[in-house]
């Protein structure tokens, strides 16, 4: 083969995101390029390093390849804080695509200039995972949770309880030796961390989502430009628009199966359908974040109309398909 | 020289100390929080002492905000810090059997060509911390809970590898002029005690 | 030149320079920057890791466990802990054949229950025992080869130092790990007082005797040693409550120590500084071998070496007991050269993925099973009473439950899934053990055992070949524990819960 890319990210290899995302990604690759590109695969940061080093790994040269949580490297990319607001996603695939939209108009060229950037996308709706049952925000004072963003933190905050810092990996152990009371975390993840054996709470909330995280799958830009012309074309293909929305779809369809097992288990799923308390709760947070993105120069409020306004419109039930 | 070496390394050391011992103590600070914090969550303060609880509680008695980021943030000044004198004493830990059968001279050559490599290795690890940090303070990343940007502790700790690289810099220059000279001007044995 | 056949060379290259009296995590480190240099073609990528990894590396929470362990351990010494354990087991067994020294082992023991490294351990009683067991005419070899054993103790009986770096690599429970190593560390200390009293049978003339001390005098010194048991409990205990995270437990650990010694008047301006420059070097030491560890690991990893050593073992059809042998041998022939911290952490990233797949049926579905269900009916669930005597018929009787009857208990945790889970966990943790006592042995073998040099530096008329000499006896005692808890794992897994 010409090029050989080592792809570096912080889950096992049998989690979903690796397989059905990133293998399916690389798969591709692999496959279209009839061997001339190979992707090795590094799982579980066997190339060293913390999982928020990922993307300066891309940027380094450290790996060819990274995924990784944007909200790990809190302050440095803004912009994809849109949808991370508590109550703002409702369907991964829609705003998977308006993350696109945005990041080609907004992000590309300024906040990750100096990387390649080949998928963004967020995962399906984020909820609690408690030992004690949360309905109210008043339930979640005095515990101790694991969040899972800047503003998942600061949400936790505002309610009464105590954000605790961990990276996914450590939220079982931290689960089972009562570190932390719960955790946030989309359905998807719960399986693979044996969440439904730990906790028998599960809070989810009709429409918009508690929380979302974005990812980002970038790529060093030196090692893109070195490949030749027909090889990027074959990464551009299957990167972009389609495959983000993939991306974003598929991880949320794990969502399902997850669910499966803790109802199995016979534990207490509770749908919050009257989110008002929690509305309520997190406003203030949106007035924060636009004053935040002020002091950035950056006008949140716009960002906000715009990713709703994509959302509901043009990116409403996008399809992704690998 | 040495002197002065040596006092720097125990100023460094004696500083790396003192952060060392405030973290151990905000520690305990934090669990002493998050204990009076739980028993005044518990049943039988709620039922029976409700009022004194809660105003207890509003004084914002709890663990520390952010106690795990501010000690990943000072320990790392606190091993840079550390590594001065271990450098200067010679702590290294190291496997001496084969070579206490090669003649003198070879020895101290090999001791020398160590010093120096280390010394380069050193000055090579503060280098990039610099670039690190300078990246850090470019992309204006912060910590996860409180927030405060991630160059803080970077610079803290450049200072301290900082000051590694000069004392191994300096304990390389006086190996190589030890072995040119043949005169003996480190301390010998320089790590007798453990 | 493959990618994997440059990861094999490097073995003996690091081999080579650690040989030169190149410094372990030195030695590590280069062999970490050439080879990623080799591997990639250029410099780029090896100095755009330390960029940040050193600061990582150096700001972990797990690993600032080390330093405050290390506090508390010269903490400890400074509060005059070492001395009243030593008094208090003297005065039980001083007076028996071998008693000075069965008393060091016990001190010893006492010691490594507050303190997490060996060295430290063999110093701090050195220290207090020498004096003690030459002037009640014990043989020079015996004496120093007696506190060489004895401090491995300080690893052996948690808190450890060493189980917190192969927790961290092994991504295991440190608590759990703790608390497996705690009844092999009773054993070991037990096996070194049978040790001594066969070692003062076979030399009658290497131990003198020491008069019988009264009873009330006897309990007046084991009384003196309440601080030990204090922090021991709080530490050790809180850790395993989940009160706090092991990091946690060592502030609490070296602050309580601390202040014993500030009370008891041991901390001084003077001492404290001292306290810090011993701190200071041997974190130092510890931290620079961590990170050329890291270094070094992260090189392998891209040389896919030790991905491609499980996927070959799992595919060679050896045994999972004769793989397991396999280490603890080589293991055992390293440790003659090298010390325990910097082989764990030079080997484990490469052993634990091929120990992870292998099979020991450490645990099985009913018993998976009868634990969660006893964990039930002790928190008081209400199952309905049908059903949870059919359950515990079949159980006893060796069979599984149903899949219709454990859901109709609402058993939870009991998937295959789980099984898995439990199985690699506890064969990670009986692995640790094994593993934390075969490198320890490494201290005190000859010709390169830490604890021999130490404890020689601190009796200069001794000559090393009579340590050597003695401290065979005690590898022996070693090596049959060592046969002991391969045999039976369950000796290692008892106090841990399913
Ligand atoms: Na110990
Ligand atoms: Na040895």
């Amino acid at each position: 083969q010409e090029v050989t890319l080592k792809l570096h990210q912080f889950l096992p290899a049998q989690a979903n995101v690796p397989k059905l995302v990133l293998d399916v990604w690389a798969d591709k690759i692999e496959a279209a390029s009839e061997g001339r590109i190979k992707v090795d695969r590094f799982p579980s940061m066997q190339l060293g390093g913390t999982p928020p080093e990922l993307l300066d790994q891309a940027i380094d040269g450290v790996a060819d390849v990274v995924w990784t949580v944007v909200g790990y490297t809190p302050g440095r990319f803004p912009t994809t804080e849109v949808f991370e607001l508590p109550f703002m996603v409702e369907d991964a695939r829609a705003a998977s695509c308006a993350y696109w939209t945005m990041f080609e108009e907004h992000m590309e060229d300024k906040e990750f200039k100096g990387v390649k950037i080949l998928g963004t996308w967020v995962h399906g709706p984020g909820m609690f995972h408690t030992a004690d049952p949360v309905e109210t925000p008043a339930d979640l004072e005095g515990m101790k949770i694991r969040g899972g963003s800047r503003l998942v933190n600061q949400l936790l905050t505002l309610a009464g309880a105590t954000p605790v810092g961990m990276p996914v990996p450590a939220v079982s152990e931290g689960l089972s030796k009562g570190v932390i009371d719960g955790t946030t975390i989309p359905w998807e993840v719960t399986a693979a961390l044996k969440v439904p054996e730990l906790v028998e709470n599960h809070t989810e909330f009709e429409g918009p989502a508690l929380y979302n995280l974005t990812f980002v799958l970038a790529m060093n830009e030196g090692v893109f430009n070195g490949m030749s012309a027909d090889l990027q074309q074959i990464v551009d293909d299957n990167s972009g628009m389609n495959f983000s929305v993939f991306a974003g779809g598929t991880q949320s369809d794990a969502d399902g199966p997850a669910r499966e097992i803790a109802v199995e288990m016979g534990n207490n799923i509770i749908t919050v359908s009257d989110t008002s308390e929690w509305q309520a709760l997190v406003n203030p947070l949106y007035d924060t974040w636009v004053a935040d993105m002020k002091g950035k120069g950056l006008d949140g409020q716009a960002l906000i109309d715009q990713a709703r306004g994509l959302m509901s419109g043009e990116c409403a039930g996008a399809m992704g398909k690998m | 020289m040495y002197q002065f070496m040596d006092r720097v390394a125990r100023l460094f050391a004696i500083l790396g100390g003192i952060i060392l011992s405030i973290l151990i103590v905000q520690t305990c600070l934090s669990i002493l929080g998050r204990s009076i914090s739980s028993i005044l969550h518990s049943d039988f303060m709620q039922t029976n002492l409700p009022g004194l609880a809660s105003s207890l509680l509003s004084t914002g008695v709890g663990s520390i905000n952010g106690a795990f980021e501010l000690v990943e943030a000072g320990m790392a000044f606190v091993i840079f810090a550390f590594l001065p004198l271990c450098q200067l004493k010679g702590a290294h830990a190291s496997v001496d059997i084969f070579t206490s059968q090669l003649p003198a001279r070879a020895n101290v050559l090999l001791r020398t060509v160590i010093e120096v490599i280390f010394a380069l290795v050193i000055v090579l690890i503060a280098y990039e911390l610099s670039q690190g940090m300078l990246s850090k303070l470019r992309t204006g990343q912060t910590t996860f809970i409180l927030e405060f940007p991630v160059w803080w502790p970077y610079a803290l700790s450049l200072i301290a590898a900082v000051a590694s690289a000069i004392v191994a810099v300096y304990v390389a220059c006086m190996r190589v002029i030890e072995m040119a000279t043949g005169q003996t001007l480190l301390p010998l044995d320089l790590e007798a005690e453990h | 030149m493959s990618d994997i056949t440059i990861g094999l060379l490097s073995f003996p290259a690091l081999l080579i320079l650690i040989f030169l009296r190149v410094p372990i995590g030195l030695a590590m480190f280069l062999g970490g920057l050439v080879g990623l240099t080799i591997v990639s073609g250029d410099t780029t990528l090896a100095f755009a890791r330390l960029k940040s990894e050193t600061f990582t590396t150096f700001s972990s929470y797990s690993l600032s466990i080390i330093p405050m362990f290390l506090l508390m351990g010269h903490f400890a010494t400074l509060g005059g802990m070492s001395q009243a354990l030593f008094k208090a087991a003297e005065s039980f067994l001083g007076h028996r054949k071998g008693g000075v020294a069965m008393a060091a082992v016990g001190a010893c023991a006492g010691f490594g229950a507050i303190c997490g490294s060996s060295l430290a351990t063999a110093a701090t009683m050195s220290r207090v025992a020498l004096p003690e067991l030459r002037r009640y005419g014990y043989s020079g070899g015996f004496s120093t080869a007696t506190l060489a054993a004895g401090g491995t103790l300080g690893i052996l009986i948690p808190p450890s130092i060493v189980l917190v770096i192969y927790a961290i690599l092994t991504e295991q429970n440190i608590a759990k790990l703790f608390l497996a190593a705690f009844i092999p560390g009773i054993l070991a200390a037990m096996g070194y007082m049978l040790t001594i009293s066969i070692y003062v049978r076979l030399h009658p003339d290497s131990a003198g005797t020491r008069p019988r001390v009264p009873y009330s005098e006897r309990f007046k010194a084991l009384i003196a040693v309440w601080p030990v048991l204090l922090v021991f409990a709080a530490v050790v205990g809180g850790i395993y409550q989940g009160w706090f995270t092991p990091t946690e437990g060592a502030a609490v650990g070296a602050f309580g120590t601390g202040l014993i010694a500030f009370l008891g008047g041991g901390l001084t301006r003077a001492t404290l500084s001292e306290s810090f420059f011993v701190t200071a070097r041997s974190t130092a030491m510890i931290f620079f071998i961590v990170l050329g560890a890291a270094f070094y690991n992260g090189f392998l990893a891209l040389t896919q070496l030790p991905q491609e050593a499980a996927a070959w073992v799992g595919a060679s059809g050896f045994s999972p007991w004769t793989v397991l042998i396999i280490i603890l041998v080589f293991y055992l022939l390293l440790g003659c050269l090298m010390d325990s911290l910097s082989m764990i952490l030079l080997t484990i990233p490469i052993f634990w993925p091929i120990v992870q797949e292998l099979d020991f049926n450490l645990v099985s579905m009913v018993d998976l099973q009868s634990a969660r269900l006893d964990a039930m009916i002790a928190a008081g669930k209400e199952i309905p009473a049908a059903a949870l005597a059919e359950a515990q018929t079949m159980l006893a009787s060796g069979q599984e439950l149903t899949r219709e009857l454990t859901r109709e208990i609402k058993l939870r945790g009991v998937s295959e899934g789980a099984l898995n889970r439990v199985n690699i966990e506890r064969t990670a943790i009986w692995f640790g053990i094994l593993v934390l006592i075969v490198v320890e042995v490494g201290l005190i073998t000859p010709p390169v055992g830490m604890n021999l040099f130490v404890i020689n530096a601190m009796d200069r008329k001794t000559p090393m070949v009579e340590t050597y000499k003695a401290v065979m006896y005690f590898v022996g005692s070693d090596l049959v524990r060592v046969v002991l808890l391969v045999a039976f794992p369950i000796i290692t897994l008892m106090l841990l819960p399913i």
